[in-house]
């Protein structure tokens, strides 16, 4: 007897139990696709009726005996959903231990029925021709998977490393205020190290009585010299200064004292101390403050500022209306300070000598930061209103360290801040959405708040005789009496501006639009009293020189209005350049930038 | 006969059917999850906990046991000759590193310990770990694939379920065999930047031996089990990374095991015994074609396999955003990117840990940029690593090999030692010529 017949009755057997065990186990799939349709359908914490007698509960909390009826019905749902549960978990050790059933009987057949393998492949090639085809199908599946892969890189092109970079950029302002502090000390240490910035021009020593530190640049009436900060000593946009003339032409050469080109743009404004007049200027890879003398024009310096600690390698994009250089500097005397749209801010001595310099962190606002800085007291105010994390700031003017910082719960803004002096007291004014806040300049202690103001802000507010005025586009023109400064004293939303900020004086508030109109309003009443198409967009913010107003439009002209009933119009005044910065006045002369040159404008 | 053979195959149908539907009850089955129910008392559900990695002297118990398993199969193999002993061990490997010790940690995965500690100089990896890695290659050096004739338990699954293999043309292996290549630099490209380990993440059988898994991986190992049926170890042959390692050193095996015990008759009875088409047949110089034609086409590969490195670098340096978006930081950055929104979403729960974690934005963006730029390198240098693969695959196809008798193939052949009982040549017998 064979070995194979010796087991042929054996393998019959074993054929039946495996055929068997092939009946149970389809069977016990088909039970548990029945429980696994019926678990699907039953969710035990969503059934209507439960959820109906909870709904009732709720209307009825004191009902106890609808409370247990709940919980019966609940503990029932719960119940059958984990009776199902150990059901489909059974039938599936079962079904498994009939397929190692099943797998044991073949196994055993295979093992026990040794016979010569039949010829397996259908003909026999030679390996020449196995090899072949190999080669042919493994070069066209190795360029079907190059051609597939390079296709859905070239469709699928993220540009992740880039992205990446540029929201490294624009979020790193979160953390930046935090390590201000230390930032400052690291540079506090390394000033001496000239590697730090590169000074490109020698530094004219200039000695100008001028030059003298003060503790405060505060003058209330903008009646100096100096024009040290945004529109002016305390940014109100009043200038009182004797000889300011009201007539000049570019092309004429009609009182252009000197007309100069500015290396890099920059929508910043001249400030000016002394003989020194400062701008700055950027672009994504540069950023200069540039020193001229205001007298002939001449640069005395300028300081590229690089290497800072910090600094974000690929600058933030802004909008091309904003660039890198939008906020205007502010000098005291003893240095010119200024900051830039990735966030570096610069202290920079009256010689071109760097004080301190470090990273905010990036501004984290959509069109780029634009907020010029405020100084006060030794302080350099820093409105860092950006997206998540609004702040302000106040740096040590000698050093850079910061001294206090107060975190504002405000959106966005591009506003500057300004200085207001209120029954002796000094006050800090920042404008974004929802409020206007002013701040003790000494601690940063919020004094006051009024939610008069929202959307994207970027006018600066104006102050005039113990009333403050906000503005904004999509939002309204508000007067606030610092005698009561939580309340409004009147709203008017017929002009609104987004870029220019508005002006005031005791009798008139003026807001001119973006969009060309000058509207004239009653400061204390808030009736309109005038209002002028201008017929020209205008980003520049208007002036108050005397009893003047000064409107400078995108082309570069500057309207001038006599501030009296119906504002009757004196004079038209045009440089040959776009003109975006406000205008900037000292010892009788007007300084003008446009986007390729910087006029200064007196009396020849 | 006609009538067992067609018995087979109805049984064979009955598997199949029974399997299919099996595979989707089974993955719901364990998918479920009853929903946490909220407690007004203030109780809190404990959190769930990760099975703990083996520890203390028991990891070591599991690397002598692998090593005495690799022991007892090479002498199974190479000495006692016997495919029911490799069988027996193969049934011990499925139940104690399967489906007990739950397919892990295996050698397969360990691939991704080891270069995750080669490139990042934060991340331990332990000894055992190293062992288990290299024990196997050790073995596959000196005694060949002894790993995947039993002691690797997704080895082991598919060799028992292979019931009716069915061969497979030679270049049709040739093509698919070099998925493993692909898939190994992928997951020492994933491993190396510490995204992913995707051979454990995509172990198509250890959903089964867990009884726990996504419904996509268990349906994956099930298909896996169906097509095994027929096409015998079909993740060993075509999928396997650690494969690709270990046909590497067996190459170099000395002792490896042989079909015949002496010298080969060539009478062919072996010829077709193989599932794997791991034996390689005697050629002659006949069959070939003609030399300066060989010679030309090898020297024309050789030329060209540089190019093919080229266009593989190049092609990783593109593909390199795609690849690095598995990874979770550059994929959540990239959803931040996208969804100003998201940040703020607080009941993703990929936003919860982020902000748990409390990462600052910045640091966040420059991580992921970081990681993208580490993919750009890798992906280079996996994109240049596959066109060598190719060139040299390409090149080997053109190289005749001229021999007598049926050696099985060191690089493929996985020590199973089903081919022995087909040879009629003895020990002991006299060969005579």
């Amino acid at each position: 007897m064979s070995k194979e017949n010796k087991y042929l009755w054996l393998h019959k057997l074993l054929y039946r139990i495996a055929f068997i065990t092939s009946i149970f186990v389809v069977l016990i799939c088909i039970l548990m696709l029945a429980n696994f349709l019926q678990l699907k359908k039953s969710d035990p914490v969503n059934q209507k009726i439960i959820n109906t007698l909870v709904e009732r509960l709720y209307q009825n909390p004191d009902d106890h005996e609808l409370r247990a009826q709940v919980r019966e019905l609940d503990l029932l749902a719960r119940k059958a959903y984990f009776t199902n549960q150990w059901q489909i978990k059974t039938g599936t050790y079962l079904a498994l231990a009939g397929i190692a059933i099943i797998t044991i009987v073949f196994q055993w057949i295979i093992i026990n029925t040794k016979k010569i393998p039949e010829s397996l492949l259908p003909e026999a090639q030679p390996l020449y021709m196995n090899n072949k085809n190999a080669r042919k199908w493994i070069a066209i599946g190795g360029s079907m998977i190059l051609l597939l892969a390079l296709v859905s890189a070239w469709l699928t092109s993220l540009q992740l490393k880039d992205k990446f970079n540029e929201k490294l950029v624009q979020n790193k302002q979160a953390t930046a205020s935090d390590s201000v502090l230390q930032v400052s000390d690291n540079i506090d240490s390394n000033i001496a190290d000239s590697s730090t910035i590169t000074i490109s021009a020698n530094p004219t020593e200039i000695k100008d009585s001028n030059n003298v530190p003060t503790e405060t640049i505060i003058e209330e009436d903008g009646s100096k010299d100096n024009f040290p900060i945004f529109r002016g000593s305390m940014g109100h946009g009043i200038v009182k200064q004797k000889g300011i003339p009201l007539s000049w032409d570019a092309a004429s050469g009609k009182n252009i004292l000197w007309k100069i080109t500015v290396p890099l743009p920059g929508y910043n404004s001249p400030v000016l101390w002394g003989r020194n007049l400062f701008i700055t200027g950027a672009d994504a890879n540069k950023r200069e403050v540039y020193c001229y003398d205001k007298n002939d024009g001449k640069q005395l310096w300028k300081v590229e500022v690089k290497n800072i600690e910090g600094s974000p390698a690929v600058a933030p994009k802004v909008l091309a209306e904003t660039g890198h250089a939008a906020p205007t500097a502010a000098t005291d005397g003893n240095g010119v300070y200024a900051v830039f749209s990735n966030g570096d801010i610069v202290g920079i001595d009256m010689n071109g000598k760097l004080l301190w310099a470090f990273n905010l962190g990036i501004p984290n606002n959509h069109y780029g930061h634009s907020s010029s800085l405020l100084l006060v007291n030794g302080k350099v105010i820093v409105q860092y209103d950006q997206r998540n994390a609004a702040k302000l700031i106040a740096l040590n003017s000698k050093t850079g360290k910061q001294i206090w910082s107060v975190n504002r719960q405000v959106k966005a803004s591009w506003a500057s801040p300004i200085l207001i002096k209120w029954e002796r007291k000094t006050m800090i004014i920042a404008a974004a959405e929802p409020y206007v806040a002013a701040y003790d300049p000494e601690t940063g202690n919020e004094i006051w708040k009024n939610n008069c103001i929202g959307g994207e802000v970027g006018p600066s507010p104006a102050y005039a005789n113990g009333t403050l005025f906000t503005v904004n586009d999509y939002s309204k023109f508000a007067a606030i009496k610092l005698s009561d400064p939580t309340n409004t004293i009147w709203t008017n939303d017929e002009y609104l501006s987004d870029i220019p900020s508005p002006v005031a004086n005791e009798k008139y508030a003026i807001v001119v639009t973006s969009f060309g109109v000058m509207a004239v309003y009653d400061a204390v009443s808030g009736s309109k009293i005038f209002e002028k198409e201008l017929n020209e967009s205008v980003y520049s913010s208007p002036m108050i020189v005397n009893d003047k107003l000064f409107v400078t439009d995108k082309n570069g002209l500057t309207r001038i209005f006599k501030m009296e009933e119906n504002f009757p119009e004196i004079g038209q005044n045009k440089v040959d350049d776009n003109v975006f910065p406000t205008l900037a006045f000292a010892e009788g002369k007007i300084f003008i930038r446009g986007h390729k040159y910087l006029y200064c404008i007196g009396k020849k | 006969m006609k009538k067992r053979n067609k018995m087979k195959k109805q049984y064979c149908i009955f598997i199949f059917l029974i399997l299919l539907p099996l595979q989707s009850l089974v993955a719901d089955g364990f998918t479920q999850r009853f929903p946490k129910p909220d407690f007004e008392e203030g109780y809190k559900i404990p959190e769930t906990q990760i099975a703990l990695a083996r520890s203390g002297y028991w990891e070591y118990f599991d690397v002598a046991l692998l090593t005495f398993l690799l022991s007892i199969l090479t002498w199974l193999v190479l000495k006692k000759r016997s495919r029911n002993g490799v069988l027996l061990i193969s049934v011990f490997t499925l139940l104690y590193f399967g489906f007990y010790r739950e397919g892990c940690i295996c050698p397969i995965g360990s691939i991704q310990n080891i270069t995750a500690a080669l490139f990042n100089a934060d991340y331990f990896v332990s000894f055992s770990t190293i062992l288990l890695f290299l024990i196997p290659l050790i073995f596959s050096l000196f005694f060949g694939r002894v790993f995947c004739a039993g002691a690797c338990p997704l080895g082991a699954i598919q060799d028992l379920i292979a019931f009716k293999p069915m061969p497979l043309k030679k270049w049709v292996q040739s093509l698919l065999g070099l998925i493993p290549f692909i898939y190994l630099a992928l997951a020492i490209l994933y491993a190396a930047t510490r995204s992913d380990f995707i051979i454990c993440r995509y172990d198509p059988f250890v959903a089964l031996f867990r009884f726990s898994g996504s419904f996509l991986m268990i349906a994956i190992g099930v298909l896996l089990l169906l097509i095994g049926m027929f096409i015998a170890r079909p993740y060993c042959r075509f999928f396997c990374p650690y494969g690709v390692l270990l046909n590497w050193t067996s190459r170099f095996s000395q002792k490896h095991m042989s079909i015949t015990p002496n010298a080969c008759i060539e009478c062919k009875l072996c010829e077709n015994s193989c599932p794997f088409g791991a034996i390689d047949k005697p050629q002659s110089f006949k069959l070939y074609e003609k030399r300066n034609v060989m010679v030309q086409r090898l020297i024309f590969y050789a030329l060209i396999t540089p190019l093919l490195m080229f266009a593989g670098a190049y092609t990783g340096a593109k593909l390199h955003e795609n690849l690095a978006l598995v990874n979770n930081k550059v994929s959540l950055a990239y959803e931040f990117m996208n969804q100003e929104g998201l940040k703020e979403a607080e009941q993703n729960l990929e936003v919860r840990t982020f902000k748990a974690l409390g990462t600052p934005l910045e640091t966040f963006y420059k991580n992921a940029s970081d990681i993208v730029r580490q993919f750009y390198i890798g992906s280079i240098i996996m994109g240049a690593f596959l066109g060598l693969v190719f060139g040299l695959t390409l090149s080997r196809l053109s190289i005749p090999k001229y021999k007598k008798g049926y050696w099985p193939n060191k690089g493929t052949c996985f020590s199973c030692a089903r081919c022995i009982d087909y040879c009629p040549v003895k020990p002991n017998s006299i060969i005579k010529k």
